[in-house]
């Protein structure tokens, strides 16, 4: 029996991954900060309301973070909301196991979000010029997930340090990655590095 | 800057978050009067002191909660209601 695909539907496996941000990676010289573009990671955002299997296997509470054998990172973004990061091109297996039993779903946004990292002894004061959050270390430890604005933009964070470095991974709506890259790496001037042709917001 | 407290969040600068005003309760459709549905959606008691408010944590969680606020002072406490 033939399948009928609406108009314009595409299936997301189909669509070469291609990132909104067009440029490496930015340090300064001293390797006291630096930020790269990360959005090829694979991105599956799991809602599961309380009381569903899919919940209590995640487990993770909102606000934390936890990394499962499988290698998977699980984060508790918002209540009842997980976002699942694993290696590029890993939706399908990390969506696969979820239970979908009761009032959950699973979809990979691993095209729909940007996401760069930003790290290196000077990360957090970095951060703290574009975010409101408070980063000290009792308020957001490594592992914290929280969400605020960064550069007027409304971001996902994890904090999740590197070799015992603060380093913060945060991921945006795709259309916002290259003007939030660009503005990371603008208040990244002020630690000595200096940005490309091509990439500046003034 | 005002600091609500966001029973999900902690506390966070107001301008993550949205305020929906104070909290009024939806008369009944099938008894409700003209003047009482005006009353609804347009008039608030708008006290110099404790009101309880609905806010939606924009940046953050996402949810609507329920706190009271001292319009006076901008002091925030948590309301019996939410
Ligand atoms: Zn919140």
């Amino acid at each position: 029996m033939p399948t009928s695909i609406p108009r314009g539907y595409v299936r997301m496996p189909d669509i070469e991954f291609q990132s909104p941000i067009s440029h490496g990676p930015i340090s300064t010289p001293d390797g006291s900060v630096s930020i790269e573009d990360e959005t090829s990671t694979t991105k599956v955002v799991v809602r599961a309301a309380a009381g569903t299997a899919a919940a209590a296997d995640l487990g993770v509470p909102y606000g934390q973070s936890r990394l499962r054998a499988d290698g998977t990172l699980v984060c508790g973004t918002r209540p009842d909301e997980w976002t699942l990061f694993a290696a590029a091109g890993r939706a399908a297996e990390v969506i696969a196991p979820v239970d979908t039993d009761g009032f959950v779903n699973a979809i990979d946004i691993t095209h729909g979000r940007a996401m760069m990292r930003v790290s290196g002894p000077k990360a957090t004061a970095l951060l703290a010029k574009v975010c409101n959050i408070d980063l000290a270390d009792d308020m957001t430890p490594d592992g914290a997930v929280f969400s605020g604005s960064v550069a007027k933009v409304t971001c996902d964070l994890l904090r999740a340090d590197r070799a015992g470095e603060a380093s913060y991974l945060i991921s945006c709506e795709r259309s916002f990655g290259s003007y939030l890259f660009a503005a990371l790496a603008d208040a990244s001037t002020e630690f000595g590095a200096s940005l490309p042709a091509g990439l500046s917001i003034h | 800057m005002i600091v609500v407290n966001c029973p999900h969040c902690g506390p966070r600068n107001s301008s993550d978050l949205r305020p929906c005003g104070e909290v009024t309760t939806r008369p009944d459709p099938a008894t409700a009067s003209l003047s009482e549905w005006r009353t609804y959606l347009y008039l608030r008691e708008n006290p110099a002191g404790w009101v309880t408010e609905t806010w939606y944590c924009r940046s953050g969680c996402r949810r609507y909660f329920t706190i009271e606020r001292n319009t006076a002072t901008n002091e925030t406490r948590s309301s019996e209601a939410s």
